[in-house]
């Protein structure tokens, strides 16, 4: 047991701190919500720059070869201020999908020129309840003539897919000799693919793709046919654990925000958080952070280590998603009118929470999960 | 306010497993109570926080370098680590073995004389702890009938005559106090009405067998004797044992406080239950798989599994805090209300998991577990007020960590 943080980590926690403090101030946020982009080209190239997402690659694709855990931290740092982008889709969730299953061919191809910033890739694994129905995907590829498929179905809640390159989705694959769950990668341009911004709780950039008889090759399968699920369920760990660091860091600027409100806030002549009422709702704040924080790392760093931890991994995901909800709500509750205002801020962190807690499946979802873990 | 980093200087790569030494001593400790609970010494059972007391196995642990284990080696003490320590005491706590002996000494008598104690007193007592002596039972003579939460509003007071303070008064809800040896006492000694209340109380060691101490027994509500009131009627009490500086008491009290609230057996006091009703859903699992109520108490189970695992780390959390040489005060107290409100969460959803048979108590054929958890659903109320009730711990945690305002 071991709770500090090495000088190496510490640096890069700092220059993610200063770099999401500086360029992602609020009203940087609250304008990329109307934004048609949705995200700052030049952050991105900023983003790919630094380093951030080859951080986890190897350096043969012109990754860092860093360490998972310091991944989680930056992620941590971008929740605090909420800074958008398609970083968790194409660095995280779809280049992990291309490292677990493509070929090298496969990777040399994509991998440099996403972590280089070049090229968006995105994932589209939701089916049209928003669910990741990937070990049995309600969207279908034919093949019509050999090493030919033709992509029929929708996707739902697929970020940033007006600017992806690639669109990684999971087909269940009808060929003529092999067929099952498959990955595929579909050109976000293609013939076909239509898509339509979806207007969300945080209005972060994200789409319904419907794919109207999309061609597609065989060159374009990702992995081996009938593994898509399996693939998925690799790599989805990784990227739960990095969403609760997210949720953590959303989570941490609620308790900051709440607690210098309160004291500067006067009322009876006195400031509000002089109320035990008030310090009571805020000392409940301040263990909703300290538990996630310790169950989120808990993931983060045995993900790291290589051991096996799909139980923590859910605790993580089951915790962390009820404790950042209430305490946005408590949040609510202690700021009175000015938090429902659109001027505040605090409404940003109430939506991230929600919307987090609806994605990777909440708290039931993941308890279920766990419940699996422990034999039950 | 800034963002509150939780973690300071250390080793310096944040890890959540235990070194091989420290699964080593794990180890060493679970065998030694599987070979005590094969032997018989004790059975395990849920219920008050370590009821169960045995010198003779407070010598056992003793034997095994176990009591005092983080406390200095020049008298007696280890050295080791507050990491093990709080393995050592998961360990006991899971299986509930009695060591109601000697806790209360390591947990925090042991510590405030090391704080604060004088020469003669560390001499004199650290050693006799260490070893389980005879005579080294103590109870707390904090709390009083107007002095629960609010602490600094204790009436007894000592006068200080000649070599000796004499003292007069009455304590309340003293565990414990009519199996102990010596007390340890919170007494007015200033008795200047302009001198804030908090700086005219002393600290002392009382002998519970003196001359003037009577002990009358409260019987809990779970049917126990467990704690007690206490009447002090002219006890003389040599100065020696005037623990720390005069008037100080409450400083001294509430480093003493951290470190009596900073401990895993807030966590694991009720271990056994929640095996128990493991268990019985898994059990449940071979034959009601698909039934609703199943479903229901599975997902009980998982929330329940998923709080403990939380509470752990914050237990080990604030073990390392201590290891790092800083006083865990907001921790102990975020991490007690947390284990705290737990174990009430768990004994409630047992009766609820076992059903209405979970009431009845020990001596019928139709008992769970012999009462036990109609007995840990009795005792649950005590957890959120001792020590410091969960709000009190608030108060801490809004105050020392966030810095809201008094006033």
């Amino acid at each position: 047991m071991e709770f500090s943080l090495n000088e190496e980590t510490k640096m890069l926690q700092s220059t993610a701190e200063k770099f999401c403090r500086e360029k992602s101030p609020s009203s940087f946020v609250k304008n990329m919500i109307k934004d048609k982009n949705g995200f700052s080209e030049d952050h991105w190239k900023e983003i790919a720059q630094l380093g951030w997402l080859g951080l986890i690659y190897d350096e043969k694709y012109g990754g860092i070869g860093g360490s998972f855990f310091d991944l989680f931290i930056l992620f941590e740092e971008v929740g605090k201020t909420q800074l958008p982008s398609p970083f968790l889709c194409s660095a995280v969730f779809a280049g992990l999908l291309l490292n677990e299953a493509g070929d090298e061919n496969l990777k040399k191809a994509y991998l440099p020129s996403m972590i280089q910033g070049k090229k968006i890739l995105t994932i589209g694994l939701r089916n049209e309840q928003g669910q990741y129905d990937h070990p049995t995907p309600a969207l279908d590829a034919q093949e019509i003539e050999r090493g030919s498929y033709v992509v029929r179905g929708t996707r739902i809640l697929v970020p940033y897919a007006h600017v992806a390159d690639e669109i990684i989705v999971c087909a269940n694959l009808k060929g003529k000799k092999a067929f099952g769950p498959t990955l595929l990668k579909v050109a976000g341009k293609a013939s076909g693919v239509k898509k339509t911004l979806l207007n969300t709780l945080t209005g972060e950039k994200t789409f319904g793709v419907v794919f109207e008889g999309v061609k597609v090759s065989a060159k374009d399968i990702v992995g081996k046919i009938g593994q898509g699920g399996a693939y998925v369920d690799k790599v989805l760990p990784k990227v739960i654990t990095l969403k609760c660091g997210e949720m953590v860091g959303g989570l941490s600027r609620v308790l900051t925000m709440t607690v210098d409100y309160v004291k500067q806030r006067i009322q009876f002549g006195r400031p509000l958080g002089a109320l035990q009422v008030v310090q009571h709702y805020c000392a409940d704040v301040s263990t909703f952070l300290d538990t996630s924080r310790m169950i989120a790392y808990q993931a983060a760093s045995m993900i790291d280590a290589g051991l096996p931890c799909a139980k923590e991994v859910a605790m993580a995901k089951a915790w962390v998603s009820d404790a950042y909800k209430k305490s946005a709500q408590i949040a609510h509750q202690l700021h009175g009118g000015i938090g429902f205002a659109e001027e505040h801020d605090l409404h940003l962190y109430y939506k991230h929470a929600k919307v987090s807690e609806l994605d990777f499946g909440d708290s039931w979802y993941q308890r279920q999960k766990v419940a699996e873990a422990m034999g039950l | 306010m800034r963002d509150h980093q939780p973690y300071g200087k250390g080793e310096g790569r944040m890890r959540f497993t235990f070194t091989e030494e420290q699964n080593k001593f794990r180890q060493e400790v679970r065998d030694f109570l599987n070979a005590e609970l094969k032997a018989g010494t004790f059975v395990e059972r849920s219920g008050g926080l370590a009821e169960g007391s045995s010198q003779e196995f407070s010598r056992k642990i003793s034997r095994r370098g176990w009591i005092g284990m983080t406390w200095p080696p020049k008298y007696g003490g280890h050295g080791r680590t507050n990491i093990e320590k709080a393995i050592l005491v998961e360990e006991f706590f899971k299986v509930q073995a009695p060591v109601a002996y000697h806790f209360l000494c390591d947990r925090q008598i042991g510590p405030s004389i090391i704080h604060f104690g004088s020469e003669w007193q560390k001499e004199y007592f650290l050693p006799r702890f260490i070893r389980a002596d005879d005579n080294i039972k103590f109870c707390l003579l904090f709390s009083e009938p107007n002095a629960g939460s609010d602490l600094v509003n204790v009436a007894t007071t000592a006068t200080k005559e000649g070599d000796f303070y004499v003292l007069r008064g009455q304590k309340a809800w003293t565990s414990s106090a009519h199996e102990a040896d010596y007390g340890w006492l919170l007494a007015r000694t200033k008795f200047d009405s302009s001198v804030p209340r908090h700086e005219s109380c002393s600290q002392f060691i009382v002998d519970m067998k003196a001359p003037g101490v009577t002990i009358r027994p409260i019987i809990n509500m779970a049917g126990y004797h467990s704690f007690n009131e206490v009447f002090l009627d002219e006890v003389k009490v040599d100065r020696k044992f005037m623990v720390g500086q005069e008037n100080e008491a409450f400083k001294q009290i509430m480093v003493q406080m951290d470190y009596e609230r900073a401990g895993m057996e807030r966590l694991v006091q009720n271990y056994p239950i929640y095996e128990k009703l493991l268990n019985h859903v898994k059990e449940m699992g071979k034959t009601q798989r698909g039934d609703p109520f199943y479903n229901w108490a599975r997902d009980v189970v998982a929330q329940l599994e998923i709080e403990f695992n939380i509470g752990r780390l914050l237990c080990y959390y604030t073990a390392w805090t201590i290891d790092q040489g800083r006083r865990p005060t907001s921790e102990a107290a975020l991490m007690k209300a947390y284990c705290n409100q737990y174990e009430q969460r768990l004994n409630d959803l047992s009766t609820l998991v076992f059903g209405p048979a979970s009431q009845i108590r020990e001596g019928s054929p139709w008992a769970l577990y012999a009462g036990e958890i109609a007995d840990c659903y009795l005792w649950s109320p005590s957890y959120t007020l001792q020590g410091g009730s969960v709000e009190v711990l608030k108060n801490i945690v809004a105050l020392r960590r966030l810095e809201l305002p008094r006033k």
